[in-house]
């Protein structure tokens, strides 16, 4: 009877296993890829490998997994198998409340674990970091731990451990020699969740990390949102390790059992080669994770510097040469957006250097978060250009030392757009519904309402509440005809591609999409447009403001910040460079986008207000979900 | 023996500390007034009664609860009969289809999800594929059908493995004394198998459901910025918009509407016991 043939599961089921591998292997054939698409294969090439050996953030991150993931299970397994013991022989009501309670991890939404221990260790001040990551995956494996030894124990003779005491034995001796080695396949099973639970983590690591601290997930979710092979390599390196894990559990104690020795001595020497491996893959990352020690006599050998940066904003070179020049290491934790950013300084996160954007450097110093730079230690005032010191937010740059600079404008695709229709629309065309299901938008509360405000008419930093709910009106009304799309950085890969008509976008991500694309056109309305600029500061709790000006120098120098900018796209705060790169043979000779407008006389530039903020933060979550319950 | 029952209690202090404690302290942010301080603490009902008197909000509780309850339907339907196919195959058939099915488990979530935009995206194989059939300009990313994909192709495992389980444990000679017995294959199957497998079921809906509610890296991932998810709700009322008690309260929305819930599936698996029990 069971051998009867069964077309229609086996078909299935062939089905199924085909679903379950096909992003796996499509994720390995393209981090071969040699071109950056994720939809063409155009080439066998390593250099996504090597962007990985390369990059500190990634190589940091397999590290932190896996060291995460090996003591977590460690020391869950020994907790819970020790509770579990203990557990059975406690009062049957302690066991009860003890069960309800290892239930709350697994019965709650992840998030809301996750909430609880960001919130736990915020409430009594424990630095956020690898140690809390660590204590949160120990919390959330013990309760597998317990519930697969659990029912092993039950199995167990309760007269076993005390017939081992009455011939003689210690309690250990009874513990380790008679009642472990019974429950041993509970423990491997535990372990082996345990393990994968804490490798696949993403919530909870998410919530309650800090200070640049990174799992293999985190940095796959920041990067996520532009086109970045290299998160296909180090999959694919994971893929690899995983595998030999798992071969090596299910082959090692098939071979031990072949051997003819007897059941529970094979099961355990099978743990011992699972864990030989684990260690071994550490032991690899780590190695793999020193940096070549340089010379000795470095200004900072040895000390760290923590950046606060926005994702995606810096040259591919200008760390690494840091690090070379100056002997220190530097912990980089990317943001998206100002507000993010500020939850974290505000709650007492402590970073060496920050790049906020004007109204948020406005808001950091009233709310005394900022420290005074200490002038005598620049040197590179001189090289910024004009344009961009003494703005309103700062305006002797006490605290500030601009880094970028741009506008905010609309890109469009000349072979789809009708540059009479933006000129003659401006903002409006937006809601035209011509270019309906052909638009992004960006998830920027004040950018969006800046457009909305600017497309009315108004000055985009309005207090008068009654324009701020036209704006509003006018936004919802854009989500709701016109099929939009809300994206943050996916839109510079999605317009470089050309995959729609018209999106919002910040100048520098402009001149990216136009370097790589020829029909691509940026566009600012004359009703005016955002004129912002991020800038370094160094905040009050900094630990090393020292070698934070020293990071201030190097990336206002000329090879810093010709590295970031002629490799992220943003205007570069350093005139020469901006000469450079914008004048003849540069990478971004005629690209308009390059070159900040200063002669518009509606062009503003963003003031905090602590209320209009309230409104607007609320209005665009407002916006969003009408923009989600529209499709 | 009665002295190992102390071994439990290091970790008792712990789960006080670490499960029981972070999950009071939601509740208290939740009922506190505008701040992220808990000193000085002002009892207010004031968030729970915005987001309940807000359809907005509901309608994006709901639309959570609907795709989770599509997900968790979608996963029982094609992992009954798939966990079925594996347990009724031959032992060494078994273990090889098990690994097939945990394997990809043990790769990063966020990692394969991630996959699936390169895979659906436009110009992607999926949507060449369909181009052959003349569907070419269907957009499949970014829309509910991707979140929903990323959900299924995420959760399908364990709801498979459940079943299994459960089938797998399933004495076959049942099934021979049901045929002798004269029942047809799909009596066989109503009357026998199913009411046998139903514990791995309602485990399976449980670890399909739970996730699937309060997922946000999928509907961010796969459902670009305009999809909008409880989950997101809640990840950007901490993360971009600073609102903790706001948060708080809606996590505990969340987390009082999951355990009615999961109170309710067991009733029935316990009410089907109960009736397992009247029959014999």
């Amino acid at each position: 009877m069971r051998e009867k043939k069964r077309p229609f599961g086996k078909l299935l089921m062939i089905l199924a296993i085909a679903f379950f591998y096909l992003p796996i292997v499509y994720m390995v054939v393209f981090s071969f890829n040699e071109g950056k698409s994720l939809t063409s294969f155009t080439g066998f090439s390593l250099r996504w490998y090597q962007h990985m050996m390369e990059s500190g953030d990634m190589m940091e991150a397999l590290y932190t997994t896996f060291s995460v993931a090996v003591l977590a299970t460690f020391v869950s397994t020994v907790v819970g198998t020790i509770t579990a013991i203990g557990l059975s022989k406690s009062r049957k009501i302690i066991r009860n409340i003890m069960e309800q309670v290892n239930n709350l991890p697994m019965m709650n939404p992840e998030i809301v674990t996750a909430i609880g221990l960001m919130l736990l260790f915020i409430t009594f001040r424990v630095e956020k970091g690898y140690m809390t990551m660590l204590l949160a995956h120990i919390a959330f494996c013990i309760p597998y731990v317990i519930l697969s030894v659990m029912p092993k124990i039950r199995s167990l003779d309760p007269n076993l451990a005390d017939a081992a005491m009455d011939l003689g034995a210690t309690p250990w001796r009874a513990l380790t020699k008679v009642i472990v080695p019974q429950i041993t396949p509970g423990i491997v099973s535990g372990a082996l969740i345990a393990f994968t639970m804490s490798v696949d983590d993403f919530i909870i690591s998410y919530f309650v990390t800090g200070r640049g601290v990174k799992n293999l997930s985190i940095v796959v979710y920041t990067m996520s949102k532009r086109v970045n092979p290299s998160i296909n390599a180090v999959s694919t390196l994971v893929v690899v390790i995983i595998t030999i894990i798992l071969v090596l559990i299910n082959v090692v104690p098939l071979i031990t059992a072949k051997r003819g020795t007897k059941e529970t001595i094979g099961k355990r020497r099978g743990l011992v080669p699972v864990v030989t491996v684990c260690m071994a893959v550490v032991v690899l990352v780590i190695s793999l994770n020193l940096r070549g020690a340089g010379g000795g006599d470095r200004p900072y050998e040895g000390q760290t510097l923590h950046i606060y940066n926005w994702g995606e904003y810096t040259g591919e070179n200008i760390i690494g040469d840091f690090e070379e020049e100056t002997g220190a290491t530097v912990v980089m934790e990317n943001f998206d957006s100002n507000e993010q950013m500020y939850i974290k300084v505000a709650n007492g996160e402590s970073y060496d250097l920050l790049v906020p954007s004007d109204y948020m450097i406005q808001r950091l110093i009233e709310e005394d978060l900022l420290q005074k730079l200490d002038k005598s230690k620049l040197d590179c005032m001189d090289k910024l250009s004009d344009a961009v010191k003494g703005l309103p937010y700062d305006p002797n740059n006490d605290y500030s030392v601009p880094y970028f600079w741009g506008t905010v404008g609309i890109v469009y695709d000349k072979t789809k757009v009708d540059i009479e229709d933006l000129e003659r629309e401006g903002y409006n065309i937006f809601l035209d519904e011509k270019y309906k299901g052909d638009v992004y938008l960006y998830d920027s509360e004040r950018d969006s309402f800046m457009m909305a405000l600017k497309a009315l008419g108004y000055s985009m930093n309005t207090e008068d509440e009654g324009e701020l709910q036209e704006a509003y009106q006018w936004l919802v009304q854009c989500v709701e005809t016109m099929d939009t799309e809300i994206v943050t950085d996916e839109i510079i890969d999605n317009m470089a591609q050309g995959r729609k008509a018209l999106g919002l976008i910040y100048s520098g991500d402009a001149t990216y999409v136009m370097a790589e694309n020829e029909d691509m056109g940026y566009y600012m309305p004359e009703t005016g447009t955002n004129l912002w600029s991020d800038a370094m500061v160094i905040p009050k709790n900094a630990e090393n403001p020292e070698l934070a000006h020293a990071f201030i120098n190097f990336a206002s120098d000329y090879d810093g910040a010709y590295d970031n900018s002629s490799y992220v796209g943003y205007t570069s705060a350093n005139q020469e460079v901006m000469d450079v790169l914008s004048g003849e043979g540069g990478d971004y000779e005629g690209i308009n986008a390059y070159i900040p407008r200063t002669d518009n006389e509606n062009d503003e530039v963003f003031v905090y207000n602590a209320t209009t903020k309230q409104i607007i933060s609320d209005l665009w979550s407002r916006v969003k979900i009408a923009a989600s319950n529209a499709n | 023996m009665k002295r190992f029952s102390q071994l439990a209690i290091p970790y008792i202090i712990w789960a006080v500390l670490m499960l029981v404690l972070p999950m009071g302290l939601i509740a208290l942010y939740s009922f506190m007034e505008q701040g992220n301080s808990i000193i000085p603490f002002s009892f207010t009902l004031e968030h729970y009664i915005t987001f309940f008197t807000d359809p907005d909000f509901l309608l994006i509780l709901w639309r959570s609860l609907v795709i989770a309850v599509k997900t968790t339907i979608i996963c029982l339907l094609l992992g009954y009969p798939i966990a079925y196919y594996i347990a009724r195959s031959r032992e060494k058939v078994q273990n090889i289809l098990i690994l097939c099915v945990t394997l990809p488990m043990w790769i990063n979530m966020l990692v394969r999800t991630y996959a699936w935009i390169g895979l659906l995206s436009e110009g992607g194989i999926i949507q060449r594929l369909l181009g052959l059939i003349g569907l070419g300009d269907v957009e499949l990313l970014y829309t509910e059908g991707s979140v929903l994909l990323g959900m299924v192709y995420n959760f399908l495992p364990f709801m498979i493995l459940q079943i299994q389980t459960s089938l797998s444990k399933m004495d076959h000679s049942l099934l021979e004394a049901s045929a002798d017995l004269g029942a047809s294959p799909v009596q066989t199957f109503r009357r026998v198998t199913l009411p046998l497998s139903l514990p791995g079921v309602i485990n399976g809906i449980t670890l399909v459901f739970l996730p699937a509610v309060s997922s946000f890296f999928i509907p961010k991932l796969l459902g670009g910025g305009q999809y909008f998810l409880i989950g997101n709700m809640i990840e950007n009322q901490f993360i971009t918009v600073g609102e903790w008690n706001f948060g708080s309260a809606i996590s505990m929305i969340m987390a009082v509407i999951m355990m009615l819930l999961m109170m309710a599936v067991r009733k029935i698996e316990i009410h089907n016991q109960g009736g397992k029990g009247a029959e014999e």
